[in-house]
């Protein structure tokens, strides 16, 4: 079985680092969750 | 099924499958069967994650989901983008400069042999049975289209997936989701759509988005804490991010599909496609759902969906006075349902209070005949826990979409399926061939030889999931199902690469015993409590660790090696 090769690691291509990108994503989750317990909410 | 339907189901099947095969070309090494050769674009590994997870019982299964228990489903995705910045930020680039094929290949590298066999034995036990489930589904629908017996329509579906999996590799299986999950999207939006369009005239969509809220239907965030509830936002923030950390980041059917990235930035950007796009897909999906309900507002839809049951129970004695005591609170609900959005439309406050008492009441109604006539099937030979939630949305869309749009949602259903039964048994394939096989059967083969056995492990896996589809029925809720049996694994394999990142000092002994003692507690608590599937994942992950810790300080494992760089 022959051996792989190591691949590259680069930088994201949006907010510059990839430490930034990871906080988007959870800031993202927060306002999701908001938006769908606003939408419950409103219609329960 | 009209022709037409017949002609657009055939012709997308085709399609699927010859672009998937087309695009394998040169798969003809075992690096190129099982990992294309390190070669596949972000945006064909993440629509290929998405395809993997979302198989044919997303589209069956979640919307029955949502029509019988409303939207608190999707509160099972919300631990999935903790999860996905996580497994991104550790896991994506150790298993790259890892250099391995699959994710327990790493645990020997990190611990020793015998970690890497059980892990390896514990995902195989545990997609294998997942695999049986994925096949199911759409069994269900050749059957309830058709007229076949489940069991000859699971067969057909299991001999398709299997020819096409072996003679494909993972670059078909990736390739041939990218073009599935465009047919999914497509398929989901004309769903909604119709089921909007044939809402009554007087109905309109924001009419019905107040009934479904009014019947609960749109509780899309439950905050109350609840250790046997299996859908509150507690269990979807902590419990989830488990359940997600250990299936993208320890099991080798979504591991292999980030591993054949042709870089770690690649991997990274097809995992957070999935951490952004998953929640607002399910989210859709439960809506189809809970728009499916107010339409049976106002066409009467069967006490049970499953029509060879309710075939079976109507002659009894017992049927009749539960069919009209079910007739009796359709009508009921129709008529409440009318005057709520009457009142609601005049503004009157008292009137839409009581309105909306008397339509909920309807509703407790019709849960009732309907829970009497599920009492009747079990009480006449049906299966215990019998459940209808898996066919009611495909009974709407056999009886009410049109010509043409009915083969395009089969279509959907069928070739989702294949796309992830596909990356299911190519992944079982893999760890049998790369982390048995090789390791403790043959280590030093031909290229060509490992690629034969890669077929013949794939036919062998794809024999083993038609043989446990069977068992698919007796589960309820497909969905929920899959998760769960999930569940009862993933909590121990992910002890154990939670040990082998975050604690350098425990060794392969130490981690053994941690993982045997993690399954020990899971089925403990399967068997004997009542808690919530989903907090199974960290049940298992905190006796993995608690007991590696412990045997470690005890000094009864051994010094651990160091990982590699």
């Amino acid at each position: 079985m022959p051996e792989l090769r190591d691949v590259p690691d680069e930088p994201p291509p949006f907010l510059r680092t990839w430490r930034r990108v990871y906080g988007a994503v959870l800031v993202y989750l927060c306002l999701i969750i908001a938006a769908f317990y606003l939408f419950a909410r409103a219609y329960r | 099924m009209r022709v037409v339907d017949w002609i657009v189901l055939v012709a997308s099947l085709v399609s699927i499958i010859a672009y998937g095969l087309y695009r394998s070309r040169g798969s003809n090494t075992v690096d190129r069967y099982l990992l294309a050769g390190k070669s596949m674009p972000w945006y064909a590994m993440a629509l290929s994650i998405m395809a993997t997870q979302a198989s044919a019982i997303t589209f069956i299964s979640t919307t029955g989901q949502s029509y019988a228990d409303g939207m608190r489903f999707v509160q099972a995705y919300f631990g999935l983008p903790v999860a996905m910045v996580v497994i991104c930020a550790t896991v994506v680039p150790v298993f790259h400069h890892a250099r391995v094929y699959t994710a327990y290949e790493y645990l020997e590298q990190r611990f020793d042999s015998k970690t890497r066999a059980l892990a390896s034995i514990i995902f195989l036990c545990q997609r294998g049975l997942s695999a049986g489930l994925t096949i199911y589904a759409p069994a269900i629908v050749l059957s309830l289209i058709l007229g076949w017996p489940e069991r000859l329509t699971t067969m057909v579906m299991g001999a398709t997936v299997v020819t096409y999996t072996v003679i494909g590799g993972i670059k078909a299986v990736t390739w041939s989701d990218v073009q599935q999950m465009g047919i999914i999207f497509l398929g989901l939006l004309i769903a909604l759509i119709t089921v909007i369009v044939l809402l009554p005239s007087p109905v309109s969509f924001g009419d019905a988005v107040y009934l479904a809220g009014a019947a609960g239907r749109l509780n899309a965030v439950t905050t109350h804490f609840d250790w046997n509830d299996r859908f509150n936002i507690w269990s979807g923030l902590i419990g989830s991010t488990f359940l997600f950390l250990s299936y993208f980041g320890c099991d080798q059917s979504q591991v292999q599909r980030y591993l054949t990235g042709r870089s770690i930035a690649e991997s990274r950007l097809s995992l957070l496609f999935n951490a952004v796009a998953k929640i607002p897909m399910q989210f859709f999906i439960l809506f189809i759902g809970t728009m499916v309900f107010v339409f049976y507002l106002f066409v009467q839809p069967p006490v049970l969906f499953q029509h060879a049951e309710l075939d079976r129970i109507r002659a009894t004695g017992d049927f009749r006075p539960i069919d009209a005591q079910y007739q009796r609170a359709f009508e009921h609900r129709r008529q409440a349902a009318l005057l709520l959005v009457e009142s609601h439309h005049s503004q009157d406050r008292t009137a839409e209070t009581r309105a909306r008492a008397d339509y909920r009441a309807a509703q407790g109604e019709i849960d009732e005949a309907r829970t009497q006539a599920s009492r009747l099937v079990e009480r006449n030979g049906g299966e215990p826990g019998f459940s209808d939630i898996n066919y009611i949305f495909l009974s709407f869309v056999t009886r009410y979409l049109p010509a043409g749009i009915v083969g395009l949602v089969i279509a959907v259903i069928f070739a989702a399926t294949m796309s992830a039964s596909s990356g299911e048994i190519n992944s079982l394939a893999t760890v049998t061939v790369v982390d048995l096989y090789r390791r403790y059967f043959r280590r030093q083969a031909s290229d060509h030889h490992y690629l034969a056995a890669s077929r013949w492990a794939t036919l062998f896996w794809g024999a083993y999931a038609v043989a446990f589809a069977g068992w698919g029925k007796k589960l309820g809720s497909l969905i929920v199902a899959v998760n769960m049996v999930g569940s009862l694994f993933y909590g121990s394999l992910l002890g154990c690469f939670v040990v082998a990142f975050a604690f350098r000092r425990v060794g392969g002994t130490a981690v053994f015993i941690g993982m045997l003692a993690g399954e020990a507690a899971v089925f403990s608590a399967f068997e004997f409590t009542g808690m919530s599937y989903l907090w199974y994942n960290v049940l298992g992950c905190a006796v993995v660790i608690a007991t590696a810790l412990a045997v470690t300080a005890a000094g009864a494992a051994r010094p651990a090696t160091p990982p590699p760089q």
